[in-house]
């Protein structure tokens, strides 16, 4: 399990809806209306983004983008391997008024009912040869952190999403096997389903919108590992991949990392296995896939100072599905996913540790941390676009799992008196139990603009409805509409 | 060092197997690779290996006729047929055909078998039929027949309709219909002028169980 630590506060010069209008204006008017797609990959097959993206929605995959992945990105002609992308955006949240907590709305809330440009990417990406192909992206975030001193923000790039391949394909009227190689930087992001962590809805998130503060630990080590994978796609009906993945943290896999510190990182220990299999079926204009997934992660607990072979283990197995309809102009898609965390805690998590927090009387200590902890993610969603230009999502999340005082960051202390968890994101109850929705609409005026809206509404957060922290915050006071448009080129 | 062990014989794996095999390319810009190839590796991903493509967005090639094909593929090479279908899937992947590939890209799906039509048994179908037999003369729409052949088989200056997507064939009777993107087909203008949205379904339903 992970606990999301944010750490922000204001202070660069934001821009104004008025330009972020003129910029769509602008790029309505310089771009014809059905140009070659520009971003890399539509530019080497010369399609347009739907042939690979259903209904147009980035990054959801058809099952052609599906076999264009699985076969390398090799597809097409070759091309100058260079897209980018940027995201401007804006983010208001229902109640962003913290003080109680003893945090800082500014810091804690960065931006929040400003207009911003969040950050980019450069993508260099495509066919290398007629067997290898590659998807590398850089991240430019714009809100990094925080100067200690001035509080100004400042920008950082950071090694984000890698993907390189190795694949063939053999095909005849008997069978169509796939076969590949594959190295990368995150679990699933390998993956040519949209029901996996690291291309699941939503596929913006606003930079001040509160989110769920526990993700399974296969969700949470992108960056931070490289793996090295291989896998089949029989007959278009059976997918199977297993990989193994390190820390990426020094020799040749630093790379994929660059920008994250050895502090920062989640440092796994040796190799971690992962596993994949997903049974596809498409009929008419229907398709349909069936999965499981699975890792088993043991991570340090000090990433510095590893000697002491401190770690925690995490086993998370999932089960998944997507169906797809697929008929021009409609396009609907959904996915479920389901995955079920089992956590042994080593010496820094167990139950050698003592609470730090107390019943109301302040006379007895809350349990010790457990030694064992399972946790349980459930998502899923549903949309709709049309002519590749409208559309409209509905996802729901809930995760549940046991209470563990580990999770605790706001409590009585041995007088009795409750302490704040300096932010908004109290935990009273050590209980992981987050819920809810996010509802978005979209419009692609031109394949590579999108304009969205995004509604995220809590009806648990941390365990509870309402006061979860102790201090009378609820759940909905985290509800958020995030604003944004997105552009590639 | 596991990993790097692991990688560095994947990268002699790699080096050794990338002696990449022309009958397995999917380079759509090297003039030399076959049509055979391309046919398997691209096309049928969406068309099918034997050009009998489960989507009704993407139309059925097997035995269409071979002129038929080769003149839509020039047509989208050169960006003359611009209907949807054409430009967002097909303008990009005609681009560096040679003449050589198309005439190759054809023969083979001339050669493919269809597979046995969809079966159905709504009043659709024998109004289709009714429709392909006879056209509408009041609607001063012709039979189909006269040209499609009574059987939907095409010949060397019509194509084949039989066992077609219904989807499909609705979706290009409305563009004959209603704009200029095909001007290949512009004779369908004038088929389609009379034809309601109904008459479409009905006839392309038939169509698909043929």
């Amino acid at each position: 399990m992970m606990q999301h630590n944010r750490h922000h506060t204001p202070s660069m010069p934001t821009i104004t809806w008025t330009w972020i209008v003129s910029g769509i204006t602008f790029l309505l008017a310089i771009l014809p209306g059905y140009a070659h797609a520009i971003p890399v990959f539509a530019r080497q097959t010369g399609q347009n983004c739907v042939a690979c993206h259903a209904g147009g929605q980035f990054p959801e995959l058809t099952p052609y983008g599906r076999i264009f992945k699985l076969t390398g990105y090799t597809l097409g002609e070759r091309t100058v391997p260079l897209s980018v992308m940027g995201v401007a955006s804006a983010t208001k949240t229902k109640n962003t008024d913290d003080n109680v907590q003893g945090g800082n709305p500014r810091a804690d809330f960065p931006k929040d009912g400003n207009a911003i440009l969040a950050g980019g990417s450069v993508f260099l990406a495509g066919k290398i040869t007629n067997n290898i192909g590659a998807f590398i992206q850089h991240t430019y975030d714009n809100y990094s952190e925080q100067s200690a001193s001035d509080s100004h923000w400042k920008g950082h790039t950071h090694s984000d999403n890698v993907d390189i391949r190795f694949a063939d394909r053999f095909i005849d009227p008997n069978r169509d096997l796939i076969v590949g190689l594959n190295v990368n930087n995150n679990p699933t992001v390998q993956d040519v389903f949209n029901s996996v962590p690291a291309w699941g809805f939503p596929y913006q998130t606003g930079l001040s919108a509160t989110q769920p503060g526990f993700d399974p630990k296969i969700a949470s080590l992108g960056q931070n590992v490289a793996g090295v994978g291989a896998y089949v796609y029989l007959n278009q009906h059976v997918y199977a991949e297993v990989a193994a993945y390190r820390a990426a943290d020094r020799g040749i896999w630093s790379w994929m990392s660059q920008g994250i510190t050895t502090e920062q990182m989640s440092m796994v220990k040796g190799l971690n296995p992962y596993w994949r299999i997903a049974l596809t079926h498409e009929w008419g204009p229907h398709n349909i896939m069936v999965g499981a997934l699975g890792m088993t992660t043991t991570q340090y607990n000090d990433p510095v100072a590893r000697d002491s072979g401190d770690t925690d283990k995490f086993r998370d197995l999932g089960l998944d599905a997507q169906y797809q309809y697929l008929l021009d102009p409609h396009a609907v898609t959904a996915q479920v996913s389901y995955i079920r965390e089992r956590v042994s805690y080593g010496l820094a998590h167990n139950s050698s540790n003592a609470s730090a927090f107390f019943d109301a009387t302040g006379t007895i200590s809350q349990h010790d941390f457990n030694d064992n902890d399972t946790l349980k993610f459930l998502k899923a969603k549903v949309s709709y676009s049309y002519h590749a230009k409208y559309g409209a999502s509905l996802a729901y999340f809930n995760i549940t799992g046991n209470t563990n005082s580990m999770n605790q960051n706001a409590g009585f202390d041995d007088t009795g008196e409750l302490v704040p968890a300096g932010n908004h994101t109290g935990n009273l109850s050590g209980s992981p139990d987050t819920r809810g929705m996010v509802s978005e609409v979209f419009w692609t005026p031109i394949q590579y603009v999108r304009v969205g809206a995004q509604v995220t509404a809590f009806s648990k957060f941390n365990g509870a409805s309402t006061n979860y922290d102790g201090f009378g915050r609820n759940a909905k006071d985290n509800n958020s509409l995030f604003l944004y448009v997105w552009a590639a080129y | 060092m596991k990993l790097t062990a692991l990688s560095a014989c994947i990268v002699l794996a790699t080096s050794i197997a990338g002696c990449a095999s022309p009958e397995r390319s999917r380079n759509m810009a090297n003039p030399n690779t076959s049509a055979q190839t391309l046919a398997a590796q691209v096309c049928s991903n969406c068309h099918g290996l034997d050009g009998n493509s489960v989507s009704p967005n993407f139309p059925r090639l097997a035995a269409q006729q071979k002129n038929y094909v080769v003149e839509q593929l020039k047509g989208f090479r050169s960006h003359n047929r611009s209907d949807p279908a054409g430009f967002e899937y097909m303008w990009g992947l005609s681009r560096s055909l040679t003449d050589s590939q198309i005439n190759g890209l054809a023969d083979y799906y001339a050669r493919q078998q269809p597979l046995a039509a969809a079966t159905a048994d709504d009043g659709r179908v024998s109004s289709g039929r009714d429709l392909y037999q006879q056209g509408i003369p009041a609607q001063s729409v012709p039979p189909c027949m006269s040209c499609h052949g009574a059987e939907g088989k095409g010949s060397e200056q019509f194509p084949r309709l039989a066992g077609q997507h219904a989807n499909y064939l609705v979706k290009q009777l409305t563009v004959f219909q209603r704009t200029d993107e095909r001007p290949e087909g512009s004779v369908m203008k004038v088929v389609a002028h009379g034809m309601t949205l109904s008459d479409m379904e009905h006839v392309a339903a038939y169509l698909q169980t043929r």
